[in-house]
């Protein structure tokens, strides 16, 4: 059997089309966890920083650590599961971890270049980033990740102007169940 | 390679190859992804994994994820050398058109 050109092209297409939609679900899936973990770790940080305003701040600094050792737990789990080559998760996690620190420098540089910011508005600022992350790899990498950038940028400013008296409790519900909620999503098939 | 592999040429298998090819080298992936990404039936995806798994192109895993059975298949050395091999194959073909 020999095949014409349209049909190898059509073959080729056919590869491209197939491969895209795999890597697309592969990092849907790779992404699912850590959005849910950071999604019940925003419902923990507003309550509590709706609570207890004073202890805001300490309260963010522990738990993003602790964000920070469950990514890194999630990260080698996945890799003990299935990755082959512990080089290259080795080099994801640096990237992330750098990464990472580039948003928390680049945060403190914008609070302290515009002085000083109420606690509503350094909890609000942060999500815009993160949703910025999101729809910057949702334009490259798959629509679902714009979309959850797109949803968390609207709850955000949405919750900050028009329930500015419960801009705390409203991320901790409306946020970080939109993030958990992403986070399944990003599972399903 | 005068002709294509028929192994891989066939519509759900191509899809099955394609899809694993795209993961990075060893990842596996879980069959009902792999479902809805060859756009098969169960029972038609499982004979074509089968043929494929014979053939030693894809390596099935089978086990147990919070007490629930799961399939995983992967895409063994042979088989990506083989999509490789066919993929060139259909290059070579477009590339010859007068």
């Amino acid at each position: 059997m020999t095949l014409s050109s349209d049909q190898a092209a059509e073959s080729l297409k056919e590869i491209d089309r197939t491969g895209r939609r795999s890597a697309q679900a592969y990092g849907y899936a790779n992404a699912s966890p850590f959005f849910v973990m950071w999604g019940v770790i925003w419902m923990i940080g507003y309550t509590g920083s709706d609570l207890y305003r004073h202890y805001a701040n300490l309260l963010w600094t522990v738990l993003t650590l602790a964000g920070l050792a469950g990514t890194i737990v999630i990260g080698r789990a996945r890799a003990r599961a299935g990755q082959p080559h512990p080089g290259i998760n080795h080099y994801a996690g640096i990237r992330f971890l750098t990464t990472f620190l580039a948003v928390g420098v680049f945060i403190a540089a914008t609070f302290a270049i515009f002085g000083h910011a109420t606690g509503e508005q350094q909890a609000a600022f942060t999500p815009l980033i993160v949703a910025l992350a999101y729809a910057v790899v949702g334009i490259w990498k798959g629509p679902r990740f714009l979309v959850t950038g797109i949803a968390v940028a609207a709850l955000t400013l949405g919750g900050f102007f028009l329930l500015h008296q419960h801009f705390m409790l409203w991320m901790a519900a409306v946020g970080g169940s939109a993030l958990v909620l992403a986070g399944l999503w990003l599972r399903a098939v | 390679m005068e002709q294509p592999d028929n192994l891989i040429h066939q519509p759900v298998r191509l899809k099955i190859m394609a899809a694993l090819k795209a993961l990075p080298p060893g990842e596996k992936i879980e069959f009902v992804r792999l479902k809805a990404l060859a756009d098969a039936t169960e029972g038609n995806l499982g004979s074509h994994i089968q043929t494929l798994e014979q053939a030693g192109y894809v390596a099935v895993e089978k086990d147990f994820a919070a007490n629930r059975p799961r399939t995983r298949i992967s895409l063994t050395r042979d088989g990506r050398r083989a999509f490789e091999d066919y993929v060139a194959y259909l290059r070579t073909i477009i590339e010859a058109k007068p």
